[in-house]
């Protein structure tokens, strides 16, 4: 018989996991203890925007109940805690809510439930929590922002943390794996803890290597646009690598998981020289639009206009979590500002007079300075020679590469980006 | 990082410039009276601080109200009696502030409390001198923090030049006597090190800001552009009819490594959103000018 899948925590995480469970056919209870959130969600009023998640909603929501009791997760076989965990500036996590979630998981649950911790915790966290009564397991959640559902839907390994890896799966959980159609592979809990960590430091250093290039590029000629596509064929690197440059490392994840590797490594007096080198490379590319904004125009029109598209982290999501363009705009409250976000409100810009653009057009309008600072599809559409028309100053930041340089170059515009000297 | 405790540049009741007679501290005192804030500035003359009434008599110009600019210091520190002059000196300054503590205290450090790691040097690379002076600066730094009760900043300058450098260190203000001597100016090998050079106008303007706001942290004074010594010499040599000779001379020891110094800047960007450097070459015309026509007074009178 199908397992019912219970989810508790309707973050982020546990919706799509949610999502993704009730597409498999199985019947899902999803669980917050916030009845004002369970109301919203059961209207289909989203506080999360993913692609694919709504139509997903609309043809498999049926299979989920929301709910804000926490006895009908009595009636699941298998209940993941999927609340995300919450990180402070530096990565740090806060896992008071998680702990707490959990008590309260296991004490509404049946005896012969099985739980698992989906949440992002650190190693050591599941263990420390076990119940006498009852083991709990961990899953690696391997969401990505803006690519969370088919993440969800098509993992491509999954990864099980153990109380005892020798032990096969409890029924129910295997059972629920299955369906997936993916490996599987269980492992003490502190090494599944642990693989998540290592997943996202590769990434990390993969995007450091990938900016540290890019750096060098813009200084010695080169042009990583057109070394990246090499590496990606090696197969030691892969189709799939972080190879894009960027401004450091955002949205708060991958940043969690270094922090937490520099936190073990001073607990345990290991090296982690590497892990604070990609979190300071991080810092310094994060900074690469206000260095350039100050160096390229401020230092000589200090009543510049200055116009930002984009506040998201990154394309396809509402997350601004350390995000390049708030810490940019942050830093920008003595100039006349006008933003436009496709999805993000004009109100997560910390400047005290911002604009609110109608588009991005509208944004550049009259600006003598534009910084493109999420690569959202829509900018790719912006036509080099409608910017130099409408803009008042010919500067253009756009660390993503989402113009055509060679096309804003012939624009007139002072184009700037990642990875390649001034095209001119 | 650099923290504002004062989001509204506000002025102090009175600074205090300790070092007031220096190269860096008179054109902090100038800089402070065109800002229009009250300044007592002290010179060796008012305060020997390595005497033995340094502190009585530094105490005695104390009040709780002020802002302590401390820019004295023996420099170059090339000895070990040098640094350990320097280190009396902020031991007498911390006696006399521990019997009245002022409300803000900016200290005047150097650069060259960084290692080298070839990396830009932002205010969270690691202190790790090479040198005596970096470590005077260092640890001066250190004794004032942990010593003072007062909220502290310390501003870290890079290579500084200006019109009344009497110092003529290698860089630009030996390179101007040079050739305003009408000799070569000459370089360490082919002059290829790239250092972050300042003019202290700029350093003294960034003291003020951070005492108007009454800063608290580490600021370094760099203008984010790393410039080759011979570049530096060139811009100089062409600055006098006919043009001074630039001149290799050989090393008498290997190139620095790393070879080269930048710095990331973003930090002042943060902190003084509406600062900006002057550009070195404008800087250095500036100078000469200034040079040229202190020379014309001296030769008037």
């Amino acid at each position: 018989m199908s397992p019912t899948v219970g989810y508790a925590g309707m973050t982020h995480l546990g919706l799509c996991s949610a999502a993704a469970a009730a597409a498999k056919g199985f019947s899902v209870l999803a669980f917050d203890p916030d009845p004002a959130l369970v109301a919203r969600l059961a209207a289909r009023d989203l506080c999360v925007r993913e692609p694919q998640l709504v139509e997903l909603l609309a043809v498999h929501g049926g299979r989920i109940a929301f709910t804000a009791d926490p006895d009908t997760l009595r009636r699941c076989d298998l209940v993941y805690v999927a609340q995300d965990v919450a990180t402070d500036a530096c990565g740090g996590s806060d896992l008071v809510a998680v702990s707490a979630l959990i008590k309260r998981v296991a004490s509404a649950a049946r005896d012969d439930a099985v739980v698992v911790v989906l949440s992002q915790v650190p190693p050591g966290f599941t263990r420390a929590h076990q119940q006498a009564d009852r083991p709990l397991y961990y899953q690696v959640e391997t969401l990505v922002f803006g690519r969370a559902v088919e993440r969800a839907l098509s993992p491509e390994r999954i990864i099980i943390g153990s109380p005892d890896p020798a032990a096969p799966l409890p029924k129910a959980f295997a059972a629920f794996l299955a369906a997936f159609a993916c490996p599987v592979l269980p492992m003490r809990l502190e090494s599944a803890e642990c693989a998540k960590i290592a997943v996202n430091c590769c990434l990390a250093a993969s995007i450091a290597t990938a900016d540290t290039l890019a750096e060098l590029c813009e200084r010695i000629g080169a042009d990583w646009s057109e070394i990246a596509p090499a590496l990606r064929l090696d197969r030691r690197i892969g189709r799939f690598a972080y190879l894009t440059p960027g401004l450091g490392i955002a949205g708060g994840n991958i940043e969690r998981d270094l922090a937490t590797v520099v936190s073990l490594s001073g607990e345990h007096g290991t090296e982690a020289g590497i892990i604070r080198a990609i979190v300071a490379n991080g810092r310094h590319r994060r900074d690469w639009p206000l260095r350039t904004l100050h160096a390229e125009l401020l230092a000589r029109a200090p009543d510049a206009e200055i116009a930002v598209l984009g506040l998201a982290y990154k394309e396809n999501t509402d997350s601004v979590k350390n995000a390049p363009a708030v810490d940019l705009i942050r830093h920008l409250t003595r100039w006349p500002l006008r933003v436009y976000d496709p999805v993000v409100p004009v109100s997560a810009a910390p400047h005290p007079s911002v604009i609110a653009a109608r588009s991005a057009l509208d944004a550049a309008a009259g600006a003598d300075a534009l910084a493109i600072m999420t690569p959202w599809p829509e900018f790719r559409e912006l036509a080099p020679v409608a910017l130099a028309t409408i803009m008042r100053g010919k500067l253009v930041l756009d660390p993503y590469g989402v113009l055509d340089g060679g096309a804003a170059a012939d624009a007139g515009l002072d184009y700037r980006t990642l990875g390649r000297t001034r095209v001119c | 990082m650099l923290n504002h405790l004062q989001a509204t540049p506000t002025p102090p009741k009175r600074c205090l410039v300790v070092g007031a007679g220096g190269f860096i501290g008179s054109s902090i005192v100038e800089a402070l009276t065109a800002a229009r804030v009250p300044v007592l500035g002290l010179t060796r003359e008012d305060v020997d601080l390595l005497s033995g009434d340094g502190v009585p008599k530094l105490a005695a110009h104390l009040a709780p109200t002020d802002a302590v600019i401390f820019a004295a210091a023996v420099a170059p520190t090339r000895s070990a009696s040098q640094l350990v002059d320097n280190l009396r000196m902020a031991e007498t300054a911390i006696a006399a502030f521990a019997r009245t503590p002022p409300a803000h205290l900016l200290y005047l450090s150097s650069d060259a409390v960084y290692g080298e790691n070839g990396a830009p040097l932002t205010e969270t690379s690691p202190v790790a001198p090479s040198s005596l002076h970096g470590m005077m600066h260092a640890a001066r730094e250190l004794m004032f923090r942990s010593s003072v009760k007062a909220p502290f900043a310390a501003l870290r300058p890079a290579l500084i030049y200006g019109a009344a450098d009497p110092h003529a260190a290698y860089g630009p203000n030996r390179f101007r006597r040079q050739a305003a001597a009408g000799e070569p100016i000459s370089l360490f090998g082919e002059g290829e090190e790239k250092r972050d050079h300042v003019a202290v106008e700029d350093v003294a303007d960034l003291a003020v800001r951070m005492v108007l706001h009454r800063s608290i942290g580490i600021l370094n004074a760099a203008t984010g552009v790393a410039t080759s010594f011979r570049t530096v010499a060139e811009l100089i040599a062409r600055q006098h009819e006919p043009p001074a000779s630039v001149v290799a001379v050989p090393r008498s020891a290997p190139p620095p490594r790393p070879l080269h110094r930048f710095f990331d800047i973003a930090a002042c960007h943060k902190a003084f959103p509406d600062f900006h450097f002057e550009p070195l070459e404008r800087g250095l015309a500036r100078v000469h000018r200034a040079c040229r026509s202190r020379a014309g007074e001296v030769a008037r009178g």
